[in-house]
């Protein structure tokens, strides 16, 4: 990449790197590898090995990077040649390996692993290591070409990497390095010959927080070995800088012009990153929380009852009749005649499905699988949720492929949209019958210069021919269909530009029933809610000024006393909510009738 | 209207893998007053359980008034919609949540197979839109986002 590399780009990338600690291992890998005479001490079990760090001296930057590149992972390769090497038959794949082959293949007979002779300890022996690696100002960990360490190769130990080697290694060193103070922030495993993605899993186990990790010049090969440390699976979650470069994975891409492919890979692999391999990533972001408010004094949440009681669809800003009159076209025509949905989406629409399978607890509670009203709910299966509609699932959260399959399964175009969902089961849903069993939320919402509408349905269909109940929610972004265009012509007022499905396991529409929700059990319930105010409570409140007003309310509502008795209990809690009903609760055997309303 | 790229695809789930991960993290944290109104600006319109609350201001004074809650991710969903350059990010998540103490928080009279305290199925859909008016971005940055719409209900 480096020779297309904009001056710009390297720039940023130099000083996000320099920021970040990383910039410096190059002078400091110059200082080891320039050590007159630093090879020449080496163990004789040593000296027959390939050298890494010989191909790491001439270190010019500048257009004969890429080439310097290729010829250092040829000369990193220290491992015999590796099985993961061989399931990659490519031209490429091959060269690669005649290459290693010719450099370890000879020799190979003659290698012997290095066993530790010494009477000190491995483990301090590691520690005194570590120590010495670990620039505590910068927060940086610099564990490049561990091979070539002079105390390690005083010991006779094994670092990771290195043939013979065990997980083990990997995580002593990073155990200890989890002990370092301050926490490290930045590593570096460069230069390590690095093929599994085990010895990564050890990282992210014992730092879980760094932010910045060099993998360069290794040898990693699959993006399975990446799977080890990804976000995906909950590592490395904070990872903003990452570099790969000199290794298969990122070089073979590069070679094949796949170099975007490579990139959105690892992107889909380490959401956080901003600069990979030096060049910053194309993100989107978001006003996240900032430090300074997050120490600010925080109010541990303390409430008890929920802000507002359950309340129906919330339907604003646009003509009821119009939401409803859609759905029950769009329903219906969903059930009966799927294909001709093609006139209700915008030409470059988008729609996708995604299957959440998990088991609601409520609904397992509630014994809806064994239930006779629905003598079908065990027939059900998941298969053609995940699996079907031309693509399958999009559940971003459980994805485990790669970039190909999150594209595939998302429809772009109003036809690829319908073919996808003609592929779907079929379905009823009983919207004229059960009103109570749907509830939609809709409102206007500005979109740069355009006014759409947003709108998310919740409901049950019953899905054919097995007939049992399923659940869904359905997100749709939709527009006024102009006049003139295909939705328009058939009788779409508006027509969809994006539309999500999700399929659940069936729970109960009672979720929705408007009224107050209890949030632990034996909770008193809201005495009435704050939409119902009784006329005399209403008219006693407006006696008293804000910011009372608002608790003594509260106070109605939660214990059911009368406004004189909330007042009351407030004033000999000098106005503290939580303290009002404690006492309450303590006293409320004692009060009077009269003191209720 | 241009076409979607297989980019602006891979962009806009990176945004939501992002986004899901933070927005339920500081939710369930002790922080969340302060911070979970940084999502919004004064113009968003969010809906909590049917209940409509305006702008960043509104969601503080509903977040201060909410149990401890602890969210469970179970899937998620984004495109980018078409129309705009950049585009704005539909997102839909599906989950549990589990508010106060959750079923170890009842009292011991509590029936078996009681319903309280166990957690809900919720639903919940963001509309994210780019702010125009956002300070310039860092190197890479496509462009600020922020909440504009966000529905929220129990369904199960």
């Amino acid at each position: 990449m480096s020779s297309t590399q904009t001056t710009g780009a390297r720039a940023i990338a130099t000083s996000a790197l320099r920021g970040a600690g990383l910039i410096d291992h190059d002078e400091r890998m110059r200082d080891v590898s320039d050590k007159p005479g630093g090879r020449k001490g080496s163990s004789k079990h040593r000296a027959h090995r390939p050298r890494p760090i010989d191909a790491y001296k001439d270190h010019t930057p500048g257009p004969s990077r890429s080439s310097m590149l290729s010829a250092r992972i040829i000369g990193a390769t220290g491992e015999p040649l590796s099985i993961r090497g061989a399931a990659r038959p490519t031209a490429v794949g091959r060269m690669r390996r005649n290459a290693i082959s010719s450099v370890t293949g000879s020799t190979k007979s003659t290698l012997e692993p290095r066993t530790p002779t010494v009477a000190r300890k491995a483990v301090d022996v590691w520690r005194e290591f570590v120590k010495s690696r670990y620039n505590a100002d910068a927060q940086f960990l610099n564990l490049e070409r561990m091979l070539d360490d002079n105390i390690i190769r005083k010991s006779n130990l094994l670092p990771p990497g290195a043939p013979g080697s065990s997980v083990k290694e990997a995580s002593v060193i990073f155990k200890l390095a989890s002990q370092l103070k301050p926490e490290v922030k930045t590593v570096s495993l460069a230069h390590n010959n690095i093929s599994h993605g085990q010895l990564l899993s050890s990282l992210s186990h014992y730092l879980p927080q760094i932010a910045n990790l060099s993998l360069e010049n290794n040898n990693l090969q699959m993006w399975r070995d990446l799977d080890y440390i990804s976000t995906r699976n909950r590592r490395l979650e904070h990872l903003q800088e990452l570099i790969l470069t000199g290794n298969p994975i990122r070089e073979l891409e590069y070679k094949n012009g796949r170099g975007d492919k490579y990139r959105g890979e690892i992107g889909r692999r380490f959401p956080s990153l901003t600069v990979l391999d030096r060049e910053p990533m194309t993100v989107i972001a978001f006003d996240k929380p900032q430090a300074s408010s997050s120490t600010a004094a925080a109010k541990l949440p303390t409430a008890t009852t929920f802000p507002s009681d359950m309340q129906g669809s919330f339907i604003t800003g646009v003509e009821p009749s119009l939401v409803s009159n859609f759905l029950a076209r769009f329903l219906s025509t969903w059930d009966n005649q799927r294909a001709s949905l093609l006139d209700a989406y915008h030409p470059s629409a988008t729609f996708s499905f995604s299957a959440n399978t998990a088991i609601p607890t409520r609904a397992r509670l509630q014994g809806f699988q064994h239930s006779k009203e629905m003598p079908n709910q065990k027939k059900l299966e998941w298969g053609p949720w995940l699996s079907g509609g031309e693509g399958g699932s999009r559940n971003l959260s459980r994805m485990a492929g790669g970039l190909e399959k999150m594209v595939k399964s998302l429809h772009v175009g109003s036809d690829a949209a319908v073919r996808a969902m003609v592929a779907l089961p079929r379905s009823k849903h009983d919207v004229s019958g059960s009103p109570e069993k749907f509830c939609v939320d809709a409102w206007p919402v500005g979109e740069g210069a355009r006014m759409c509408l947003f709108m998310c349905v919740h409901g049950q269909f019953t899905e054919e021919p097995i007939g049992g109940e399923r659940s869904f929610d359905r997100s749709f972004v939709l527009a006024p269909a102009p006049e003139g265009s295909r939705a328009k012509l058939n009788g779409w007022d508006i027509m969809i530009m994006s539309d999500q499905l999700v399929v659940r396991s069936y729970s109960s529409p009672e979720a929705w029933k408007p009224g107050p929700m209890r949030v632990q059990h034996g909770d008193p319930l809201p005495a009435f809610s704050s939409q119902q105010i009784p006329p005399q409570v209403q008219q006693e409140l407006s006696q008293i000024p804000e910011p009372q007003r608002t608790l003594v309310l509260q106070i109605c509502q939660r214990t059911g006393l009368n406004v004189k008795f909330a007042v009351d209990c407030l004033q000999g809690n000098g106005w503290d909510f939580d303290r009002a009903v404690k006492n309450f609760e303590e006293v409320k055997g004692n009060l009077a009738r009269d003191a209720f309303l | 209207m241009s076409a979607l790229t297989s980019s602006d695809i891979e962009i806009a789930a990176r945004a939501a893998d992002q986004f899901t991960r933070l927005y339920y993290t500081v939710y369930d944290s002790d922080t969340r007053s302060d911070d979970i109104p940084n999502f919004y600006r004064s113009t968003s319109t969010v809906t909590w359980n049917g209940t409509g609350y305006q702008g960043s201001e509104g969601v503080k004074s509903m977040m201060e008034r909410m149990p401890p809650t602890k969210h469970e991710v179970q899937s998620y969903d984004c495109h980018p919609i078409p129309g705009n350059q950049p585009p704005s990010l539909l997102i839909t998540v599906s989950g549990t949540v589990t508010h106060g103490k959750g079923p170890i928080g009842n009292p011991a009279s509590t029936p078996r197979g009681s319903l309280d305290g166990q957690p809900r199925v919720f639903s919940q859909t963001f509309m994210l839109v780019p702010d125009p008016t956002a300070p310039p971005a860092k190197p890479g940055e496509v462009a600020k986002y922020y909440v504009g719409a966000d529905a929220m209900r129990f369904v199960g």
